[in-house]
């Protein structure tokens, strides 16, 4: 009899022992530069060493189709070629060995049958075709909050994820302040400069950050400890400097769409939110914070519709219902430090309610219900003036909530929704298509600015008029109240309308 | 409490007269994984008592073209496409409702030995964007006096898989009730288990004939509605044509002294922990098809009398699309051939379909019996059930 062993094995790495954690460096990727510096100070304060992979590019569609199976979405396709091209000139520069001995890769699964839970699939086949099935990859489930890689070397414990939790918070809120004042911004590139010093100052508080408790004291502390709010607090100052000039009538495109290409800022979504803005537009930027909440309130979702059938039933609605609402109140208390200048989490219940006729809320993969949700949210409170929702190429669970859109169309016919099909090499008609509602979205917002002089009977003369004596109208942090309308020159006009007395 | 005392807790319905629910009459479009939990579904309606079960026709071209066309929202693979059509052929049949169950979750003989039995994203949400198609314009199944129903399924969850039914029904079916929801629902269960019974024993019947003839056979992995001839385009009837035996992998017999002669060693050897394991070869084992499928694949590794796989792959599959390698190589790691239809659309590709199977059918032919001897070698003597 010949020998019993096939030859096909899964990819399986070897361990990683804790003696290897000061002279191994931990790669991972996947968000925007703001978080990948954040996620690295916290990562460092837990003793590894880390390096976000490089920003994605054009040429790592090329590689990724290389190395992986074919008919790959674009987000699996980009990032496989991202590792790729990563390993080979980590390979260049430090040898064979070197690249299997010195790094590794951690990669975030994420519980579901869409690619993102089966990502590191394509990454092996990276690993087969670079002939590098020696270096280690390792996948970390994203709801897990205790875990560990074979051999120990990576622990994933409660300090460890609150870092990154942080990390993902203030990267979000960075962002939401970015995108809001940006176009407004009266000296250019001012609000560049102060992203990047936010960041920096954001990054050493992660990195010295004090790690106090284990377990449940440590949750306990980092829910409550006022650390992470003070160093927003100085991050504020910073942005307290940044003039502003809100009456430049902008339409608000509010980004939606599967979950990698929203969040990402580069070539992967053709920089379509930095192209929006070059356009004329505000945009209103997705925070992953959106995404965490969202599985959270699965699980209480799913637990109610259990009622009746769960043991203990109204003890687990309330351990899940406290984490939900904890998470939230940190987010908040966060904002509260930028003078809520980023916009608030969209309330679950509430998404889930809208997109009920339309997509049930059980489906899920990729963004699920959530991208009905949001559009209709944003709609009906005029959030923004578009939706322009980004939907990769070969996505699975997109294509089908794109297509379920067709029906909310039917009923708000007012809405303005620009699916934009991302296949990574066709900057050219996703501009255009954008661009098609984009000027719709304009005319709009200046509808909508000259409905509001009209109604205050305020000229944009007696704004700046206003203005000149109120200079803290024109900082960035200066929080406008939302008054129903979706521009922010709009509620501006409002405001100063309210503080004159005249509404 | 047990889970049927509980049900009866629960509020009840008073049931009207029986009588009214033959005048029922449901349409269920043949479309996705209605394919593999058909019987559920006659067992299950059977069990209330409804007048009539119509299923649509099965997908052909002419079918989406005169009912389909105009009603597709997003692009995406054919058999998701495909529902547009099955949907618009029972408007046009004698039905009173239309039910179309978005399938979460799936019923597997791999439950317990994965991570998940779910369904591919797209097939479990394709009623929602398809259905947006009839919607958008006009209330079309209203106009035409057509109740459309359209319940989450989640299988694998048995308690809530009857009160998700009885919730999308119970405005339907008159004096339906929870508990009578949990009896058909039992009823189903027992329908699709008796049907699978009979599939796996038939495929048993062709392992031994090919055993005592020392004849090969192919298997076919695919996603269960390529069993559709206008989603399958009926390529393993061309080879039934030349004479091979063509076995489904969904049906494969799961007789213990099989999967031990096949599989025993490895767990002895702590490969894997069960016959049903397959965290050897697929890590991500979240989607019930497609682990049916790697599992199938190592059964056709191991069967000698399995020379020659064939892939069927739907084009624009992405559940397909990250198995396409490790499939392959698990296939081959014993010398087994493997064949790939991918890219599987509404047209048949006739032409090439017959220019292919000639080739295959001409390396099937030329080395099967060397395959056979060699995976033979692997294994230990052959069960005497086989033998029979
Ligand atoms: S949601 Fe879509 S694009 Fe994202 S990983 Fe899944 S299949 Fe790919
Ligand atoms: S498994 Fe493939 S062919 Fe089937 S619905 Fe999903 S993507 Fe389409």
């Amino acid at each position: 009899m010949e020998t019993k062993e096939f030859h096909y094995r899964a990819y399986r790495p070897r361990p990683f022992t804790k003696e290897e954690r000061s002279k191994t460096t931990i790669l991972f990727g996947g968000l925007t530069w703001k978080h990948e510096r954040l996620i690295q100070g916290s990562l460092e304060r837990m003793g590894y060493k880390s390096m976000p992979l490089p920003n994605i590019e054009r040429q790592d569609l090329d590689i990724g189709k290389e190395f992986i199976d074919v008919g790959a979405c674009c987000p699996t396709t980009f990032t496989a070629g991202n590792l790729a091209r990563t390993l080979m000139t980590l390979r260049e520069r430090e040898g064979e060995e070197g690249v299997k001995n010195n790094y590794l890769f951690v990669t975030i699964g994420a519980c579901g049958p869409c690619r993102f839970g089966q990502y590191h699939e394509s990454y092996e086949r990276v690993l087969e075709g670079l002939n590098l099935t020696d270096f280690r990859l390792f996948l970390l489930d994203l709801m897990q909050m205790e875990q560990s890689a074979p051999g120990g070397g990576l622990e994933i414990s409660m300090p460890l994820t609150f870092g990154l939790v942080y990390s993902m918070f203030y990267a979000d809120l960075i962002t939401d302040m970015e995108y809001a004042i940006r176009p407004y911004e009266v000296v250019e590139g001012s609000t560049d400069r102060v992203v990047k010093e936010s960041i920096e100052l954001l990054y050493e508080k992660l990195k010295n950050r004090p790690i106090k408790g284990k377990k449940i004291d440590s949750l306990v502390w980092h829910v409550f400890t006022g650390y992470f709010v003070d160093a927003l607090k100085e991050v504020r100052r910073l942005w307290d400097e940044i003039e502003v000039d809100r009456l430049r009538v902008k339409p608000k495109v509010k980004i939606t769409g599967e979950f990698w290409l929203q969040t990402h800022e580069g070539d992967g979504n053709y920089n379509i939110k930095r192209w929006l803005e070059k356009e004329g537009a505000e945009v209103i930027p997705p925070p992953v914070a959106v995404w965490m909440d969202y599985l959270i309130n699965m699980e209480l979702f799913k637990l109610e519709d259990a009622k009746g059938f769960v043991k203990k039933y109204y003890l687990k609605k309330l351990a899940i219902g406290t984490i939900a609402g904890l998470y939230k109140m940190v987010y908040n208390r966060l904002r509260k430090a930028l003078n809520n200048i980023p916009n608030p989490l969209p309330d679950q219940r509430k998404l889930k309610e809208l997109a009920r006729p339309y997509f049930h809320y059980r489906l899920t993969g990729g963004e699920g219900h959530m991208l009905i949700g949001k559009a209709l949210y944003a709609y009906l409170n005029r959030q923004a003036h578009m939706i322009c929702e980004l939907s990769p190429y070969g996505c699975l669970p997109n294509t089908m909530s794109v297509g379920a859109m067709a029906k909310v169309l039917g009923d708000y016919p007012d809405l303005l929704y620009a699916p934009i099909e991302i296949k990574g090499d066709a900057e050219v008609h996703a501009y255009s298509r954008c661009q098609m509602i984009l000027t719709e979205a304009k005319r709009r917002a200046k509808e909508e600015f000259e409905e509001v002089l009209e109604r205050t009977g305020l000229t944009v003369e007696d704004i700046r008029n206003f203005e000149e004596d109120h200079p803290e109208l024109r900082r960035a942090t200066y929080k406008v109240p939302h008054y129903g309308y979706a521009g922010t020159a709009s509620n501006y006009a409002m405001h100063i309308a309210k503080l004159m007395g005249r509404i | 409490m047990n889970f049927l005392t509980s049900l009866t807790l629960l509020k009840k319905r008073p049931l009207k007269s029986q009588g009214d629910r033959r005048s029922i009459k449901v349409g269920i479009p043949k479309f996705l994984n209605i394919w593999g939990t058909h019987q559920f579904w006659v067992g299950f309606f059977q069990s209330l008592g409804v007048g009539r079960i119509v299923f649509s026709s099965d997908t052909s071209e002419e079918q989406y073209r005169e009912y389909g066309k105009g009603r597709i929202t997003m692009d995406s693979c054919f058999p998701v496409k495909a529902l547009a059509g099955h949907m618009g052929e029972l408007l046009h049949k004698d039905i009173n409702l239309l039910f179309v169950p978005m399938i979460y979750s799936l019923p597997s003989f791999l439950k317990g030995h994965v991570v998940d039995t779910l369904s591919c994203t797209r097939v479990m949400m394709s009623v929602e964007n398809i259905k947006a198609g009839f919607l958008r314009e006009r209330k079309e199944f209203e106009e035409r006096g057509i109740a459309f129903v359209s319940p989450f399924v989640p299988f694998a969850e048995p308690e809530l898989l009857p009160k998700y039914l009885w919730e999308s029904l119970k405005e339907h079916i008159p004096g339906l009730t929870l508990e009578e929801t949990a009896r058909a629902v039992k009823e189903g269960f027992r329908a699709l288990e008796d049907f699978e019974r009979k599939m796996r024993e038939k495929s048993l019947e062709i392992i031994r004939w090919c055993v005592k003839n020392n004849r090969p056979a192919i298997l076919v992995l695919a996603r269960p509605y390529h069993m559709d001839p206008g989603i399958g385009h009926d390529i393993d009837g061309e080879f039934q044509q030349y004479g091979f035996p063509v076995l489904w992998y969904n049906y494969l017999p799961l007789d213990a002294w099989l999967l031990e002669w096949l599989f025993g060693e490895e767990i002895r050897a702590g490969i894997i922990r069960s016959y049903f394991d397959i965290s050897d070869v697929w890590t991500s084992s979240y989607s019930s098809n497609t682990n049916e499928i790697i599992w199938g694949a190592k059964f056709s590794a191991r069967f000698p009398w399995i020379t020659g796989v064939i892939r069927l792959s739907s084009y624009e599959c992405g559940m397909d699309q990250p198995t396409f390698t490790p499939v392959q190589k698990i296939v081959e790691s014993s010398g087994t051939l493997f064949f790939k239809f991918g890219e599987l659309d509404e047209t048949k590709p006739a032409g090439s379909v017959k220019i292919r199977v000639e080739t295959i059918v001409y390396y099937l032919e030329k080395y099967s019996q060397d395959i056979i001897k060699k995976k033979l070698s692997r294994l230990g003597a052959v069960p005497s059930q086989l033998l029979v």
